[in-house]
């Protein structure tokens, strides 16, 4: 990250060649700034690496470097404004643009140990390499792991649930519409996919649990079952459309639905998320899968338990995999299992899959039904040891 | 124009080090999650609708109808120009998108000279679509790739929170000398976009810092400049040519601007993210 930016006076002719009062007064203003970084000694001003960078190309072209803070100073020998980036694959790790011809500015980086490509002035001149190696103080920043750690991945789970909260509602709305309209096929097929943003967000979702008694009882729970005032919901309209062939009667439970998941959207995107919950809710979901949810199957009507238990699985992969960058630079081999944990699930729903799609969940026997539950309880078990590394 | 692109990064690198000098340490806070994932929401509303308007701009192109294409090319842009703190993350895409003929060694006759700029240059002073065909393809699909790209990444936080003075850096260092559209003067969308985008991130954060004095110079200093654009602005929400503003409205400008991107420095700092 470029952490401060420092114009030294020009060396070269050209410049002074150029140049009216004003700039000579901004130079002079320069070079009092500069003198007076230099007395107060904020230790900022020489820079670890210099580099140059000409018409055609950098010196030096390649550089190793400890991994840390590092600071470059960029030397512009060119005749055109530059700018020099490390780049990390595509990824900008850090920059400093619009250097002028002659001028040289300080770019400062926490860097990562790895090999990075390096920009360098024209687009059409070669990168350059720079490899940053271990060091006592990349170790150091890399365990230290704090609240700054988190920030970006709480951020990022918090658009997921915004932005599925608002899906949950947009499909629940066409579901809606189309039990209006009173066209079956297209509300079974509805149906099917409008559960799938409220399974990827069930982690946090069944927390809610006025809303989730609303939103996903299912009639095994209730003392009448099916013929329960209180069986509503994404089953009550499966039951509906799977086992009664029919929309009739449904289109309240629909908007009643929909209504349920306007509140949960709205609670979503109110929840406050704290880097504890965040590591505490992938692992819970994997474990309620493995406990019982995959034995069991809830979809009893329709029988699409395979595509729910992919969209829990796509909820739990998208927080592991916030958590796995998190954990990852201070124990990688951590980060390794989970990776390897959530391939093994991966695999698993890929064999169930037939081309058309997922097949009935009567088709998955016994034994198929084990292995996933019991991927799914190694994979809790992996992520509950997320606790005493980053928790 | 390089004279004045000298003394703008000069100035501007000035204030920036005096303002970074400046900054307070504070610790970072949960409380930032929320204007953080605000962000993101903003910016991905940003690029689906660049995705749409570039699908517009592009099939003018292909039409071949240069006026049309001509009075797309700015308010497509501007999606661009509002998020590209995150936008220029990806640094093929933006070489691809963004790059200026100055950036190759042939300039505007290397054939790799694509993207906005290269197409901006043919309708501008070629007068014609011809042979952009190419070229619009290729921004249609970068636009679709950063909009997935934008959707996949998890925001760096010191980037968005350093992302206001970054847009503010950036009229200053390569916007205010005209550099940027050269070919069809419509600078001063981008310069609004740029405003719209650093101050998006100031209001996101504002509730969080504990400075009404600071504030205040940061809101006034806003307003400055876009009352200063208000006096260029056309009756449907465009601007007029960069060449019309005056050297007075420059001068404002560039004052304002180096201001508003030496207080925005202090950002980070006063965020915990220094």
């Amino acid at each position: 990250m470029p952490e401060q930016q420092k114009e030294t006076a020009p060396t070269s002719r050209w410049v002074y060649g150029g140049l009216g009062a004003a700039i000579l007064l901004t130079l002079a203003g320069g070079a009092a700034f500069y003198a007076a970084t230099q007395k107060k000694g904020t230790g900022e001003v020489a820079s670890d690496y210099t580099v140059s960078v000409s018409a055609k190309s950098c010196e030096p072209n390649e550089m190793t470097v400890p991994g840390g803070k590092r600071s470059f100073e960029i030397v512009n020998t060119s005749d055109r404004p530059i700018e020099w980036e490390i780049l990390d694959g595509v990824m900008v790790v850090a920059e400093r643009e619009n250097i002028a011809p002659g001028f040289r500015q300080t770019l400062t980086a926490q860097l990562a140990p790895g090999e990075y490509e390096i920009t360098c002035g024209l687009l059409s001149n070669p990168r350059g390499k720079l490899t940053v190696t271990e060091s006592e103080e990349a170790r150091a920043a890399a365990a230290d792991v704090g609240l700054r750690n988190f920030l970006g991945p709480l951020s990022e789970y918090k658009v997921y649930l915004v932005l599925q909260g608002a899906r949950t509602v947009a499909e629940a709305e066409d579901l809606a519409t189309l039990i209006g309209e009173g066209d079956l096929d297209a509300a079974r097929a509805k149906w099917e996919v409008a559960r799938l943003p409220y399974k990827r967000v069930e982690p946090v979702a069944y927390r809610f649990s006025d809303l989730e008694n609303s939103i996903d009882p299912v009639a095994d729970y209730l003392a009448e079952r099916e013929g329960d005032a209180g069986f509503t919901g994404y089953h009550r309209i499966e039951y509906g459309l799977f086992e009664e062939n029919s929309t009739e009667g449904l289109k309240p439970v629909a908007d009643q639905l929909v209504a349920d998941l306007k509140t949960l959207k709205t609670r979503l995107a109110k929840l406050k998320l704290d880097p504890a919950l965040l590591i505490s809710i992938p692992a819970e979901m994997a474990r309620q899968l493995a406990q019982g949810k995959i034995a069991k199957g809830e979809d009893r009507y329709a029988e699409t338990d395979l595509a729910d238990i992919a969209a829990n699985f796509e909820g739990i992969r998208k927080i592991a995999g916030l958590l796995q960058a998190v954990v990852k630079p201070v124990d990688p081999a951590l980060e390794a299992e989970i990776e390897e944990d959530i391939a093994d699930i991966g695999a698993q729903l890929d064999a169930l899959k037939a081309e058309d799609g997922y097949p009935a969940y009567s088709s998955v026997d016994d034994s198929d039904r084990a292995a996933l539950a019991d991927a799914f309880g190694a994979l809790a078990d992996t992520l509950d040891r997320l606790n005493s590394v980053i928790g | 124009m390089s004279l004045t692109r000298i003394l703008c990064a000069l100035t501007f690198a000035l204030l920036l080090g005096a303002g970074g000098a400046q900054a307070q340490s504070n610790q970072a806070s949960l409380e930032l999650v929320e204007p953080l994932a605000e962000y993101k929401l903003y910016v991905a509303e940003h690029t689906a609708s660049l995705v749409e308007d570039t699908k517009e701009f592009v099939g003018a192109i292909k039409d071949g109808d240069v006026e049309k294409a001509k009075s797309l090319f700015a308010p497509t842009r501007r999606n661009y120009e509002k998020i590209e703190p995150i936008a220029e993350l990806f640094a093929d895409l933006d070489v691809s998108m963004d790059s200026r003929a100055d950036d190759y060694e042939k300039g505007e006759a290397d054939p790799n000279f694509g993207g906005f700029h290269r197409i901006e240059y043919v309708l501008w002073e070629k007068n014609t679509t011809e042979g952009l065909d190419k070229y619009a393809d290729k921004l249609l699909a970068d636009v679709i790739e950063l909009d997935s790209r934008v959707s996949e990444l998890t925001f760096p936080p010191e980037i968005v929170v350093g992302g206001a003075a970054v847009l503010m850096e950036e009229v200053a260092a390569t916007k205010i000398s005209g550099e940027e559209d050269r070919y069809s003067r419509t600078d001063l969308w981008d310069f609004e976009a740029n405003f719209d985008g650093s101050r998006k991130i100031f209001e996101l954060f504002k509730p969080l810092i504990d400075d009404e004095a600071f504030i205040a110079k940061v809101e006034s200093n806003f307003a400055d400049v876009y009352e200063v654009l208000a006096d260029y602005q056309t009756e449907d929400g465009g601007f007029v040519s960069y060449e019309k503003l005056t050297d007075m409205d420059r001068r404002v400008l560039s004052a304002k601007v180096n201001t508003l991107a030496e207080e925005l420095s202090t950002l980070r700092g006063r965020l915990g993210l220094g």
